[in-house]
């Protein structure tokens, strides 16, 4: 297991340094200056200079880049040129709001998608199985954003159980700043657990025909039984894998998702900058979001050993 | 006598007669003729504004009503659909072109150098979503629609390469290319007579369901603004001009985004359709 984890560990460390280095690329050496692209056309020589010491870029681009790392390493993220705060200082204050925000949504996933592929499972070729594959095709082609906004129309508008977008803030009580992201979590939700809801199905329908589990009926063991402790447990290897590769989709549907609630979360913040031309907060940004990705893959990879032994020595 | 005896499956020979198949060509082919047939007719000019006819409700004149500009919903959705296919072809197309290449080359080197740049380029673009890819693009060059292309398409290529090059190792075993190099037959020349024919049914495949996905990730960078710009209509920047006037007219928060859903639900069924006629395991599977 050790020796698996080292492999993967190696993996995951390269490919961080191999996407640091394209977002540097893409976004401090092809816009050639990147203090002209914050400061816009008009911008005076002074505030120019000014600006180019600061991001420091009179220094060749491997310095620039080395340092770069070296802050992401240590957390000095540099100074928003918009803001002007520590990008670090943001990240966390934003954090708060998104990491919720995606988790919930995950859960919602989880929740929603893996019982109703179960049950399609449980209910091969009948009804219970086609109502779940139509679910889950209308969960893939509706484009989270705008079934965002159909929950607005009918929750918040028409009932006005919940509020239509906005963030309270922790401090105004877990229980309003919860109302504030049931929304949001539910429409990122909702083609995450399309997929997962086909994923599990298909998976669980693979692991019923298995020998394991005519053994385990023919040993007298109840169907639910046969079910939950054998078929789901191998089950759950692809749809683990899912949940895992799906994670960069639900971060780029919150870039967007925060944007239609208006909730002051990383999204909104990245979408911001880019407005504002600020390229220090984007680049961290950008990264932090490919650098989640890639962790979470990382140990998605860590977890197929835990759940298949087998794939320890295959890998 | 025995072969005669024993009746050829029905969904292989009625693959087409699937409700996948068949619902998801009636979608495409309608979203696709909606699309020409904006080249030469709309109800009304779909940028022409009518101030005096703004938000209004659906009606006999403006079949999804009308926006806050006084501009015809309907008119456009059906120049909107013309963007959202030109980005899906434009995206789906270079990854495929460029993805196949790389694939159908990585298959018949076995050169582990590409192999593995090929795999770990597939792995890589996972944690670089296509909205994230054209938040750098813009940021570095400025949102618009070739921008969407080129941030769409990359992250297409890698799965056509993986594809491509899966298939065509399988396709490199069977005895026919044995035979097609006994004939003195070069590497190339099978790659393109032998190999790419029997790979292209599963391209064909995965296109149609990567230009689904396409279609959904050009919605959300236009919704965001990044991708198609005014004056030109696409179907995500009408839902984020819609959300400012949702609570007085809410039709206009509908219309674009069942164009979207229908739009991807097409491809997507067509995707699964084509699925089942050329992979006989899939059919077992249903």
């Amino acid at each position: 297991m050790l020796a698996f984890a080292g492999r993967r560990l190696i993996a995951f460390v390269l490919t961080l340094m191999a996407a640091a280095l394209v977002i540097f690329l893409m976004l401090e050496v092809l816009p050639g200056d990147p203090a002209a692209v914050t400061l816009g056309l008009n911008a005076a020589p002074e505030a120019l200079a000014a600006l180019r010491a600061e991001m420091g870029l009179d220094r060749p681009a491997v310095v620039r880049f080395l340092a770069w790392v070296g802050g992401l390493v240590t957390g000095d993220l540099g100074l928003s040129y918009t803001y002007r705060v520590p990008v670090s200082q943001l990240i966390a204050e934003r954090m708060a709001v998104t990491l919720p925000l995606a988790l919930m949504a995950m859960t919602l996933a989880a929740a929603i998608g893996v019982p109703l592929g179960m049950l399609a499972a449980a209910n091969h070729n009948r009804p219970a199985d086609a109502a779940v594959m139509v679910f889950a095709q209308a969960g893939l082609a509706i484009p989270n954003f705008w079934f965002g906004l159909l929950l607005v129309l009918v929750f918040a508008i028409g009932l006005g159980w919940l509020p239509a977008g906005g963030f309270p803030g922790w401090q105004a009580g877990a229980g309003a700043a919860l109302r504030s992201l049931a929304l949001p979590a539910l429409a990122l939700a909702l083609p995450q657990a399309a997929i997962l809801a086909r994923v599990t199905r298909s998976a669980m329908l693979d692991t019923l025909q298995e020998d394991f589990v005519r053994t385990a009926r023919a040993k007298g063991l109840g169907e639910a039984a046969t079910v939950l402790r054998h078929a789901l447990r191998n089950a759950l290897i692809p749809v683990v894998t899912i949940l895992g590769l799906q994670f960069s989709v639900l971060i780029a549907g919150a870039i967007i998702i925060e944007n239609v609630f208006a909730l002051p979360g990383l999204g909104r913040l990245v979408f911001q900058s880019i407005a504002q031309h600020d390229l220090i907060v984007v680049k961290d940004l950008v990264m932090l979001f490919a650098a989640l990705a890639i962790l979470v893959n990382f140990l998605v990879d860590l977890l197929y050993g835990v759940i298949d032994p087998r794939l320890r020595e295959a890998a | 006598m025995i072969e005669a005896a024993i009746p050829e499956p029905t969904a292989r020979r009625h693959w087409w007669t699937s409700p996948s198949f068949l619902i998801g060509a009636a979608l495409t082919l309608t979203v696709v003729a909606t699309a020409l047939l904006s080249y030469v007719w709309t109800p009304h000019h779909p940028t022409q504004m009518a101030i005096l006819n703004r938000l209004k409700p659906p009606s006999s004149a403006n079949w999804f009503g009308t926006d806050q500009f006084g501009r015809d919903v309907f008119s456009m959705i059906m120049v909107g659909a013309r963007n959202s296919l030109a980005v899906g072809l434009g995206a789906v197309g270079f990854g495929m072109v460029l993805g196949t290449t790389l694939g159908l080359l990585a298959a018949m080197r076995r050169d582990g150098l590409l192999d593995n740049a090929i795999m770990r380029s597939a792995d890589f673009t996972h944690a670089f979503p296509a909205v994230l890819t054209a938040i750098m693009i813009t940021a570095a060059a400025g949102p618009g629609m070739l921008n969407a292309v080129i941030a769409i398409g990359v992250l297409n290529l890698p799965y056509f390469a993986r594809l491509a090059r899966g298939s065509a190792l399988q396709v490199w075993t069977r005895d026919f290319i044995q035979a097609a190099r006994g004939h003195g037959l070069s590497n190339w020349q099978i790659t393109l007579r032998h190999v790419l024919p029997n790979i292209a049914g599963i391209i064909t495949v995965q296109a149609t369901i990567q230009f689904a996905l396409a279609v959904l990730a050009e919605a959300g960078l236009s919704y965001l603004g990044l991708g198609t710009q005014p004056p030109n209509p696409s179907w995500g920047r009408m839902l984020n001009e819609a959300q400012t006037f949702m609570a007085v007219q809410p039709w206009l928060a509908v219309f674009p985004g069942a164009a979207i859903a229908v739009t991807v639900l097409g491809f997507n069924l067509l995707g699964d359709g084509l699925r089942d006629a050329l992979d006989p395991r899939v059919r077992r599977a249903r």
